[in-house]
């Protein structure tokens, strides 16, 4: 019997342990992936601004630019423009933005405000894409400072909270 | 005149326009297509589409019809929509055609804009809350140009000509043709280094820099480049024989014509009015007379077909 409750409070242990361990890891993860949205759309900004480059083009770039997950919104993007469906951009980047919600750990706030992109994005001359881009780059950048913070003080919270959530339910139990 | 091609509108037009319009057209029967030549969408307006002299429109459920008021009527949404597939979602790639007004398609077609001007300093700044769009077809017409020959280039060798007639009597497709024929030579016309001054990019249609029309082998484009400045550019760096341009009407187009024909490149141009005696009167016409720049003017109308020759003139060298 003794070696059952042994297995038992493990796994119940590593199970808690786990989750506080995962939730810490996407505190981290959505800073790391703040910053790279925050590269990437600074990207996007110079292939438009001093290339005009034609907006699929130039978002395919960004994705190979960018790394996981943030290149999934705008590798998704270019082929919803790509595909000539009728697709405006704004439609394209509501879809790519879908896409990067399921993927990453960005926020409901994070989202909102690169939803305020899709709204603009490729329909405008060069100096109003600029404008945008740099409004919503230095929303960002907050965004990315508050994560920051919030990382600080939360990563080591529920790295020893999952485990200490753990034992009380072992002992609850016992 | 004009030689049926295939459906330009399914294959090259269609996926330009918004779904709505889009489905509309590709429902129209093919003999309407084939003879279409332009396209307007306007702003909370009946679709228009035109064939020769007639305008007609698509009624909702799919049917041509000459009421325009039984015709489908365009969104904003349909407008935004369009433009967004015209400029590939990407207005700031196009800033200088929205200025001078339109947007040139691969194919070679030229969409007109019209819209809410943005003016700085007295100079036309960008084009912004698009009311109307305005699909012209190009289209080819292999060969359309040689009953000009014998007036353009008489014993085998090109004169600078002068095309006259009003807008929309095909001028610009036999320029386009002229180019072709000029420069690819045939049996008693020798080939030429031809180069065109496209200054609204329809006679080549180019779309990123490429001429999506036949303008021939030995052809250079100088694609929205200003008549003026092409025409020195040409003489400067591409050692044309002949320069093709389409509607002249400038003081300074006088000037580069001049330059031309000192350097001995022939001028084929075209310019607007009904008849030679209208287009004696005008100031510039007077300056280019003087100069006995041109030897040979070809009167057009659209009276039997686009391209009819009314009446050739002969200018005295």
């Amino acid at each position: 019997m003794l070696w059952l409750k042994t297995i038992g409070i493990v796994l119940v242990m590593t199970g808690f342990g786990s989750w506080g361990l995962n939730q810490a890891r996407r505190i981290r993860s959505r800073v790391e992936q703040l910053a790279g949205l925050r590269l990437g759309l600074n990207f996007l900004l110079k292939e438009i601004t001093y290339i005009h480059t034609p907006l699929p083009q130039a978002l395919k770039r960004t994705a190979q630019f960018s790394a996981y997950p943030v290149s999934v919104i705008f590798k998704e993007v270019a082929c919803c423009l790509e595909e000539k469906q009728g697709n405006t951009a704004s439609e394209a980047w509501q879809k790519g933005m879908q896409k990067l919600s399921f993927y990453s750990e960005l926020t409901l706030a994070d989202l909102e405000l690169l939803s305020t992109l899709g709204y603009q994005i490729g329909m405008s001359d060069a100096k109003e894409q600029e404008r945008v881009f740099l409004l919503v780059q230095e929303e960002l950048k907050l965004l990315e400072e508050e994560a920051v913070k919030a990382c600080e003080s939360g990563q080591k919270l529920w790295s020893y909270s999952g485990f200490v959530l753990g034992a009380v339910v072992v002992l609850l139990l016992i | 005149m004009y030689r049926v091609e295939g459906n330009i509108i399914s294959s090259e037009i269609a996926s330009y326009l918004a779904p709505p319009v889009r489905q509309l057209l590709l429902g129209l029967d093919e003999q309407y297509c084939n003879r279409m030549e332009e396209i307007r969408l306007r702003c909370q307006q009946p679709l228009l589409l035109k064939l020769g002299d007639r305008d007609f429109t698509i009624t909702p459920s799919g049917r041509p019809a000459t009421d325009l008021y039984s015709g489908y009527i365009v969104t904003r949404e349909d407008i935004q929509r369009s433009l967004a597939s015209i400029s590939d979602n990407s207005l700031y790639a196009f800033e200088e055609e929205i200025k001078r007004g339109y947007i040139t398609i691969p194919g070679g077609h030229r969409v007109g804009l019209a819209g809410q001007v943005v003016v700085h300093n007295g100079e036309i700044k960008t084009l912004k809350n698009f009311s109307s769009l305005c699909f012209r077809i190009a289209r080819e017409v292999h060969d359309c140009a040689l009953p000009l020959i014998p007036y353009i280039a008489p014993r085998g060798v090109p004169v600078s000509s002068l095309l006259i007639s009003p807008p929309r009597c095909g001028k610009t497709t036999l320029l386009r043709d002229l180019a072709r024929i000029l420069s690819t030579g045939r049996a008693n016309l020798p080939a030429r280094n031809v180069t065109v001054i496209d200054e609204r990019s329809e006679l080549a249609g180019c779309y990123l820099g490429i001429p999506q029309l036949d303008v021939g082998s030995r052809t250079d484009v100088l694609d929205g480049c200003p008549k003026a400045e092409g025409m020195m550019m040409a003489i400067r760096s591409l050692s044309p024989q002949v320069v093709i341009t389409d509607e002249i009407g400038r003081a300074e187009d006088v000037a580069a014509i001049s330059e031309c024909l000192n350097a001995g490149v022939v001028v084929i141009a075209s310019i607007h009015a009904r008849n030679v005696k209208e287009l004696e009167n005008r100031p510039l016409m007077q300056d280019l007379m003087k100069m006995r720049a041109f030897r040979s003017g070809i009167t057009l109308s659209r009276r039997i077909h686009p391209g009819n020759i009314e009446e050739t003139i002969r200018w005295q060298a």
